[in-house]
This record gives structure tokens, C-alpha cells and sequence, in this order.
């Protein structure tokens, strides 16, 4: 106890995804922290228990027609339509710029066929600095593929198969809440080699002006993400974890410390912080802070006793 | 972020009015043009801060002062128009890339619809600071005459000032690119240089009008946004790339303010 200092040293925040283990649980949710240059700015990425960064397809695209996001009532709905500027080009002007961090870096890949996700995961895997896949099923926003792969539990299956098959990288697949039973997905992905599971993506929505009678997204419907989210998002990790055996790393509108520790206490290994970050820079570090100071607070000295420790 | 303190808020016209927010001797000074992501702490109902171009700014060896023409556009607006003296704030930027003034132009064109006076009110104010020789004229477009005077306030002295409202009643009945095309014949293009700011028709009405003309042009857009940092993604318009190939750029990022040949239209 003594020995403990007031900064958070000698705390034991390293967990494990799979073969990777990340230095601290809180990572950036894919699509809300770029490729890691927007934020560098403001921290050092070093801090951070990994960056997700914004989903890669084999070819750039475009993305979805503006007007792609609109507030809501504690929230937001986004179509931006996997706007990305493709594997190769995140492979060469992307990635050497997160090398020159001390943090891990996990690839979000999107294909539109199981042959597209098969060719992304070939590509990625064994590039230097590249520490593992996120596999988006789940993607509400785009036309083909995305969520269709993420509501069926048998292409989902067979795109984890294929995926898990190309590299030796840790896969993570990103589960979608748009389904009936997400315990199933996540036991249905994990049968086919996902070392973990993240969830919970965006839940489908949409808004309308009244007064015009139109919708407020070019798309129509979009992905609802922050703090409207966090409710359900907590329910379902909770049920995954009790699922599954492999890690399950929570998400959807975390915003404060608190928030990340309930969906450690619920059974997560990690947390991925995403609207947030659009909302206060700072996000992720404050939400680490105040981790390391409720530990200090209730005196645990490893991360791994909060983890599934809901009591009854 | 940086917390900032509201040590003023006016009504400048009906449905506008002017922030004034104190902000730490560190605050970086704002191009014109930049802009800033504000979030009411008080009583602001919004989780996303709403964006700002700077109207104005103002430093001694204690603190900054940041001064923001607002429009009440919806719930947050409105919010923000009521909030006291005292009230906090949190500020982000400055933000984006500003307008440019290149040295070898005889003529700077303003062209403002509305709020969109904002940023360009700021360059009338800062001109000293710029080191053109260029003759000045602005041109604004807005609903009435009650809200173009005062949206103009204080800048005939620093200008020629032309108006052109929606409902006649004060200057030109009319679009306000209908007073500047009329301008523009008397203008050298290649020695003129247009900056403007104002709703969507205004910016195409504007790249119809300069479609033949070899003259300059910048504009500042607005977006809905949510991160003001290029992340989001959500703040995008379709432009033309140096390659000839469409693809969307980040207002808050690449922009806002924008070469208007760069733009695509529908």
C-alpha cells in the first residue's frame, strides 16, 4: 500500500485481447478518432490502450451524400457511409504516422463480399504496426454487405472463418445490436475463431424536420451513438460476456469514468470510447484517470478485479 | 478545450446577437476566417458544442477576448442567446484554414448573406494586421433592413458598404449576387479577389455568376458538425480535386472556407 504512488503507478491496468495485450482497457471506437492525426494534437496516442481507426476497405470510398449527422435527443446519428481511404493508402501515408506511437493499433476492415473481408485480412496481416483486426459486420449505413453479415449468424460465422484464416493477428469481431438475440451472434463468431467480440456498434435510427417533412439525413436512416446508446449497449455486453469465453470489449456512449467501469463491472475486458471524443478531445484520458483513481480510491491495485465483478 | 467566460452577450438584430467570451492570455489568435466549437456549460441542452466563425478578438497581457456573431438557428441557439455575464463556456480552436489575402490584388469584394458577415467583419476590423493595399467594398445580403443595418453597424467607416435585401426595404430588392455582378463590370478580374460567407444559394448564385470570369474567389462554409477536428467525417461537401475527380473534403478540416471553383454543384 505504501508503496502504491499517487499518479496511478504500480496500478495493474494491462489486459489481454486474445494473443495482444493492451497497457491500459480504453481504446478509440473505430469512425470517431480518424487514423489518429486529428487527435495527436491534443494527447499523446502513447496513452492509450489502443487506437481503432476508422474502417478500411479494399477500394477508397466516398461515402455517403451530406447531410450525414444530426443530433438527438442525447445523441447522434451519423451515415457517413464508410467514407475511407482504402487499405493501401492507410497502409502507406496512414500507418507511419501511428507507428511512431507506443500504442497498439487495431484495423477496421469492411468488405462488401466474404471475399473482400478475406483480401483485407490478407493485406493487413504482417504489416508492421498492425496489431489486429476489428471485423465491422455491423455497419447500419451502407447498401451492401455490412449489416447484412452482421444479423446472420452463419455469415457471420463464415466471414470470421474466412478472416481468422489469413492472419495470426488476434481477430475482433464488432457485433451489431440491430438483432434479436446478440448473445447468439457473439457465440456464433466465437464457434468460428474470433479471439474476441466488440459491441455494441450504432443502432439504427432516424430523424425527420417537421416542419419540412424531410429527413434530417440525406441517407434517411443513420447509426445512433452516444450517451442514448449507453443503456442498452451495457445490457448487451453484460449478456455476451456471460456467452461467450472470449474477451468482449464494451462499447456505446461511454463519456465518463463511471460510465467505463460499469461495463468492466458488467464483464468487458476493455472499453472503446467513440462519440465522446467528438464532444471533448480529452476524452479517453479523463476517462482513464478517473479509472486509475477509483482503483486508488477502493484499493485495487489490478484492473482484472473489477473486470466481471457485479455483485448480486 | 479551454473554459471561457461570458462577459457579454447583445442583441445585434432580431434573431442575432454578439458573444463575448473571455478566454485565457494563451488562447491562440484566430486567423480570420477560423473558427471555434462552443458549448454552453449552463444550461445547454445540446451533447455536441455548435461551430462559430470569429467575429472579433482582442488580447492584453491578462486574458483573451473572443467575440462571436451568432444567429438563433435552433434549441442551442437560442439557449446561447440568453446566457448572463458570468455564465461558463467551453471553447475549442481556433479551428480550420481562414481566408488568404494575396498582396498583388487592387480590389477585395466581401460577400456576405446574413450571419455570414461574421468572419469578414473580423478582416474589415483586423485589415491593419493584412498587407494588401487593396480598395475594400462589401456587399450584404440579408431578410430586412432592420437586420442589414445591423449587421452592418460600424462598418461604413471601414468600407463601401452596399445592401440588398430580401423584401426590399432597405438597398437592392433582391439577391444580393444581382448588386455584384452589376460590380463586377468595372472590375479587373485578374487583380480582384472575392471572399465570401452566406447561406448555400448564395454560394451557388455566386459560382453561376463567377462560372466565366477568371477572378478569385474563397468561401466559408457551414456544416452541421460534430467533432470540428476532421474526425467525424460529418461535415463533408463535394468538391473537384486537382485530379478532376470528385471526392468530399472535411468543412471543418480542409475548410471552411474553400477556392469556389473547387466546389461541386448538383
Amino acid at each position: 500500500m505504501g508503496l502504491r504512488k499517487e499518479n496511478g503507478e504500480g496500478l495493474k491496468l494491462d489486459v489481454s485481447i486474445g494473443s495482444l495485450t493492451l497497457k491500459n482497457p480504453v481504446m478509440t471506437a473505430s469512425g470517431t478518432f480518424g487514423y489518429g492525426e486529428e487527435y495527436a494534437q491534443f494527447f499523446d496516442l502513447s496513452r492509450l490502450g489502443a487506437v481503432v481507426v476508422k474502417g478500411l476497405s479494399l477500394l477508397p470510398r466516398m461515402g455517403n451524400r451530406p447531410p450525414r449527422i444530426v443530433e438527438t435527443p442525447c445523441g447522434m446519428l451519423n451515415a457517413i457511409g464508410l467514407q475511407n481511404v482504402g487499405v493501401e493508402t492507410f497502409i502507406d501515408e496512414k500507418l507511419p504516422f501511428l507507428r511512431q506511437f507506443d500504442v497498439k493499433v487495431i484495423a477496421n476492415i469492411f468488405g462488401e463480399s466474404v471475399e473482400e473481408y478475406q483480401k483485407l485480412s490478407g493485406i493487413l496481416s504482417g504489416v508492421d504496426g498492425v496489431h489486429a483486426l476489428e471485423v465491422n459486420i455491423s455497419c447500419p449505413n451502407v447498401k451492401k454487405g455490412g449489416v447484412v453479415f452482421g444479423t446472420d449468424p452463419e455469415v457471420a460465422a463464415l466471414v470470421t472463418r474466412k478472416v481468422a484464416a489469413e492472419t495470426d493477428i488476434p481477430v475482433i469481431v464488432k457485433l451489431s445490436p440491430n438483432v434479436t438475440d446478440i448473445a447468439l451472434m457473439a457465440r456464433a463468431v466465437e464457434e468460428a475463431g474470433a479471439d474476441a467480440v466488440s459491441l455494441i456498434n450504432t443502432l439504427t435510427g432516424m430523424a425527420i424536420d417537421s416542419e419540412s417533412r424531410r429527413p434530417l439525413l440525406a441517407n434517411i436512416t443513420g447509426g445512433l451513438s452516444g450517451p442514448a446508446l449507453k443503456p442498452v449497449a451495457l445490457r448487451m455486453v453484460w449478456q455476451v460476456a456471460h456467452a461467450v469465453r472470449i474477451p468482449v470489449i464494451g462499447t456505446g456512449g461511454i463519456t465518463s469514468f463511471q460510465d467505463a467501469l460499469e461495463f468492466l463491472i458488467a464483464g468487458a475486458a476493455a472499453v472503446q470510447v467513440g462519440t465522446a471524443n467528438f464532444v471533448n478531445p480529452l476524452a479517453t484520458m479523463e476517462i482513464l484517470d478517473g479509472i486509475k483513481d477509483y482503483m486508488e480510491r477502493h484499493d485495487i491495485m489490478d484492473i482484472h478485479d473489477v473486470i466481471n465483478s457485479l455483485r448480486a | 478545450m479551454t473554459n471561457g467566460r461570458i462577459t457579454g452577450n447583445v442583441p445585434a438584430a432580431p434573431g442575432h446577437f454578439i458573444l463575448s467570451i473571455a478566454l485565457p492570455a494563451t488562447f491562440q489568435e484566430p486567423s480570420f476566417g477560423q473558427f471555434v466549437m462552443v458549448r454552453n456549460l449552463l444550461n445547454g441542452k445540446a451533447m455536441l458544442s455548435r461551430p462559430f466563425s470569429v467575429y472579433g478578438f482582442h488580447r492584453d497581457a491578462h486574458q483573451s477576448a473572443l467575440e462571436l456573431l451568432c444567429r438563433v438557428a435552433g434549441r442551442e441557439t437560442k439557449l446561447l442567446s440568453g446566457l448572463k455575464a458570468g455564465a461558463g463556456v467551453e471553447v475549442l480552436g481556433p479551428l480550420g484554414n481562414g481566408f488568404t489575402i494575396r498582396k498583388d490584388v487592387d480590389r477585395i469584394i466581401l460577400a456576405a448573406g446574413g450571419v455570414g458577415v461574421a468572419p469578414l467583419s473580423f478582416f474589415l476590423k483586423e485589415r491593419a494586421k493584412y498587407p494588401s493595399k487593396a480598395a475594400v467594398s462589401l456587399f450584404l445580403g440579408a431578410k430586412n433592413g432592420e437586420i442589414a443595418s445591423a449587421l452592418v453597424k460600424g462598418l461604413s467607416d471601414t468600407c463601401a458598404v452596399h445592401i440588398a435585401t430580401d423584401d426590399g426595404s432597405l438597398g437592392f430588392h433582391g439577391p444580393v449576387t444581382e448588386i455584384l455582378a452589376a460590380e463586377l463590370y468595372s472590375c479587373d478580374f485578374e487583380r480582384t479577389r472575392i471572399l465570401a460567407c452566406g447561406p448555400t444559394p448564395m454560394t451557388r448564385a455566386l459560382a453561376r455568376l463567377l462560372a466565366d470570369k477568371p477572378i478569385d474567389c474563397q468561401v466559408s462554409l457551414e456544416e452541421r458538425m460534430a467533432c470540428g477536428v476532421g474526425a467525424c467525417l460529418g461535415c463533408v461537401v463535394p468538391v473537384r480535386n486537382s485530379h478532376g475527380d470528385a471526392m468530399y473534403k472535411r468543412v471543418c478540416k480542409d475548410g471552411p472556407v474553400f477556392d469556389l471553383r473547387e466546389l461541386l454543384w448538383d
